[in-house]
């Protein structure tokens, strides 16, 4: 720690009495323990004094290394490209912690799921209800402890046992909203994006009044999965499954986070392809946001004409990777041999890209400029910068809102500290800003990768080591299309991980969602939902969808 | 105006559909299909099982008939290639087939069954006849006797004559 002793955070440190107790376990990430009663004061002085925001809490079963329970809050200081994990301990007769809740909102939903998963109970959280576990799970097990096997089995009971089960608070009474207003269901299905989420809309005539979010109906427990069945190697291909969209990048979070863990460095080489390949991703999944955006302003030309350049990226992806999505490139330590780009196919990457962004810019400008589009997409869902910081939103949803923010840029993963770029930010805050941050982001994702293949330089493609230290905290982060995803890994013992979390943006964008929604018309809805581009399968951390709990639902319902 | 400048621009664009399945479609060489295990290369060692993150690839033993099978069930792969990767016979491929829809379950199966090597001191089945030859020739001649032999057998052989030395 010597080396923060004379810098802002040591400074800081010092004066609450913890620098003693705070160990550097990667270059970039410190640890803060025994924080006791200055947790409060703790977590203001960060945010506040070095500008870090809060990112995500992940509680551990410790107790076969330690004897305890243990929660981390994880908090990020962009200025200094630092991640601050403060680390929290329970007792495993009585484990309850001290909420954070009160005092950062954002922190509401990652405290109730250490709630249902790992069984600590955290004291003065004002909304303490079941946010994951469907309504049928006994209310005293909790899948993620140690003591709880993958493959154990519960019986489902006939008498359900009283849990609360709620996602988002309402700013009206709810009985007085359920009197005057009338509720309209938006899903479980969404109407465009195909994917299982709840919107309660309360409306009074055309207005919004007020609006719930309920989710996390296809959890089906993938990190249990990692960390009991599958080995390092394994994992990037069940953790590329999270997402059908931007899969690569959570694969290549991952890697980073045992890398980070281990102290491998990656060589250059296998940094340029995941770049390469994770700007494909960005360059694909937006385009393809921007069909299902104006689809759902009811311009199916747009739709048409944006799917249809997004699918030359699709066939380069398929060219380099032989998968139109989950190319399974990632593995710890660098890039699988048949992924390495050769110098024959680089004259028609440069080709393709060069078409694709001819035809892009012929239409794109076209069609933003339509009197239509903009109508219904200016001052529309707004989001103000003050509330963006409250809820930590992330990625091109928070510059949307002023908020420079991009992990691509200050905390620099893959090769991105080799490349030239700018970071596109609006202060608008409406549907339309986010519209023209992901329109920028196209043109500097093209520009980035024709950079990245002009110094491709020669080395292997994966690192050499020989095994994976055990009890390491190692923490992977990217930009991915939707924001910061971040990924959360203690090493373990045999060749597998000890604990795995996978924290995607859309979980601290969905959020905010209501806020939008409040005060807007009903026949909005459906864009401000998916201006910014929910990936409810990822927030959830799943694979297939559960029809049985979502049937039982329907018969306890509110 | 936009409009019907984007009009025109798609009417001298014409179709860009494509007409699969009535007309075969390009797949490129790097695509990732099918895989298929090369049943004379395949030695049944199980590097493709330890590597393989969905199991698709499976290893069962007979030890009655003394056979061992390598199974690779088609409806769990996900095309990923690590099994390819990490055989060092070459005995595994991804092709580009596709078109993977079938009426009956078994067609998704591929079963390699290998006769497995006895142990001459214990009789008990351990390790395929085709791995120990290809083992054996890589094997300087005089260490080529424990080989044989299977690893139950072998620790007693070994802490047999460690005892025996330190006498």
């Amino acid at each position: 720690m010597q080396q923060f002793s004379d810098s802002k955070i040591g400074d800081l440190l010092k004066k609450l009495g913890v620098f003693g107790t705070t160990s550097i376990v990667t270059p970039n990430t410190i640890l803060i323990n025994n924080v006791d009663d200055k947790l409060y004061d703790l977590c203001r002085l960060l945010i506040e004094e070095l500008d870090a925001y809060y990112s995500t809490s992940i509680g551990v079963d410790e107790r076969p290394l330690n004897g305890s329970f243990a929660v981390y809050h994880v908090f990020v200081a962009d200025k200094l490209g630092l991640y601050i994990l403060v680390r929290l301990e329970a007792s495993p007769s009585h484990p309850i912690v001290k909420s954070i809740t009160p005092i950062i909102p954002g922190a509401d939903w990652a405290e109730r799921e250490v709630m249902d998963m790992i069984g600590v109970k955290f004291a003065g959280h004002p909304r303490p209800y079941r946010l994951i576990l469907p309504y049928d799970w006994p209310s005293n097990i909790y899948p993620l402890r140690k003591d709880f096997d993958y493959n154990d089995k519960y019986p489902i009971k006939d008498k359900i046992d009283k849990v609360i089960h709620g996602s988002t608070e309402y700013v009206v009474d709810k009985e007085v909203l359920e009197e005057e207003y009338t509720a309209v269901p938006i899903g479980p299905y969404h109407p465009a994006l195909h994917e299982p989420e709840y919107f309660e809309v309360y409306v009074d005539g055309e207005k919004i009044v007020d609006a719930r979010y309920k989710g996390f109906f296809i959890h089906r427990g993938i990190e249990k999965i990692a960390e009991t069945r599958l080995t390092y190697d394994q994992v990037p291909f069940i953790a590329e499954r999270i997402c059908g969209i931007c899969g690569f990048t959570h694969s290549t979070a991952y890697c980073l986070a045992v890398e980070n863990a281990a102290g491998i460095n990656v060589p250059e080489r296998a940094n340029y392809i995941r770049s390469i390949l994770l700007e494909i991703e960005r360059i694909h999944s937006h385009l393809l946001w921007m069909g299902v955006a104006f689809h759902l302003l009811g311009y199916d030309t747009g739709f048409m004409i944006m799917w249809r350049i997004r699918e030359k990226i699709m066939d380069l992806a398929e060219e380099l990777t032989g998968n139109r999505k989950t190319y399974g490139a990632n593995i710890v330590g660098g890039i699988r041999k048949r992924f390495d780009i050769s110098e024959e196919k680089i004259p028609y990457i440069k080709r393709l890209l060069n078409s694709v962004k001819e035809e892009y810019l012929k239409y794109i400008d076209k069609i933003v400029s339509m009197t239509e589009i903009r109508k219904r997409t200016r001052e529309v869902g707004i989001l103000t910068h003050e509330d963006a910081k409250k809820y930590s939103v992330l990625g091109p949803h928070a510059r949307a809102s002023g908020i420079n923010t991009d992990v691509r840029k200050y905390r620099p993963y893959a090769a991105y500290s080799e490349v030239d770029f700018k970071v596109p930010v609006r202060d608008e805050g409406d549907v339309y800003a986010r519209i023209i941050v992901r329109h920028e982001e196209v043109l500097e994702s093209i520009s980035i990768i024709s950079q990245l293949l002009d110094n491709l330089p020669k080395t292997p493609l994966r690192a050499e080591f020989d095994f994976i230290p055990e009890k390491r905290i190692g923490i992977g982060c990217t930009e991915a299309p939707r924001g910061e995803d971040l990924h959360f890994v203690i090493t373990g013992y045999g060749n597998k991980v000890y604990r795995w979390r996978p924290r995607a943006p859309s979980y601290n964008n969905l959020a905010s969602v209501p806020l939008m929604l409040r005060g807007e018309k009903l026949a909005d809805a459906p864009i401000i939902i998916a201006s910014i581009d929910p990936c409810f399968s990822c927030t959830d951390h799943v694979v297939v969808i559960d029809i049985k709990t979502g049937r039982r639902r329907k018969l306890v319902s509110r | 105006m936009n409009r019907f400048r984007i009009l025109l621009q798609n009417i001298k664009r014409g179709v860009v559909t494509e007409k699969y399945p009535l007309e075969p479609i390009r797949v490129p060489e790097s695509f990732r299909g099918k895989p298929v295990i090369d049943v004379d290369k395949c030695v049944g060692c199980g590097a493709c099982v330890n590597a393989c993150p969905p199991n698709a690839l499976t290893l069962e033993e007979d030890l009655n008939e003394g056979i061992r099978y390598i199974k690779l069930f088609i409806g769990r792969c996900i095309y990923c290639g690590r099994c390819e990767e990490v055989c060092p016979f070459d005995a595994i491929h991804l092709t580009k087939e596709f078109e993977l829809a079938t009426t009956s379950k078994d067609d998704l199966y591929q079963i390699v069954g290998l006769r497995m090597y006895k142990c001459p001191i214990c009789g008990k089945p351990y390790t395929t006849i085709r791995l120990v030859k290809k083992v054996i020739d890589k094997l300087p001649p005089e260490e080529r006797s424990l080989v044989l032999i299977c690893p139950d057998c072998r620790e007693k052989i070994t802490a047999a004559n460690r005892s025996f030395a330190r006498r």
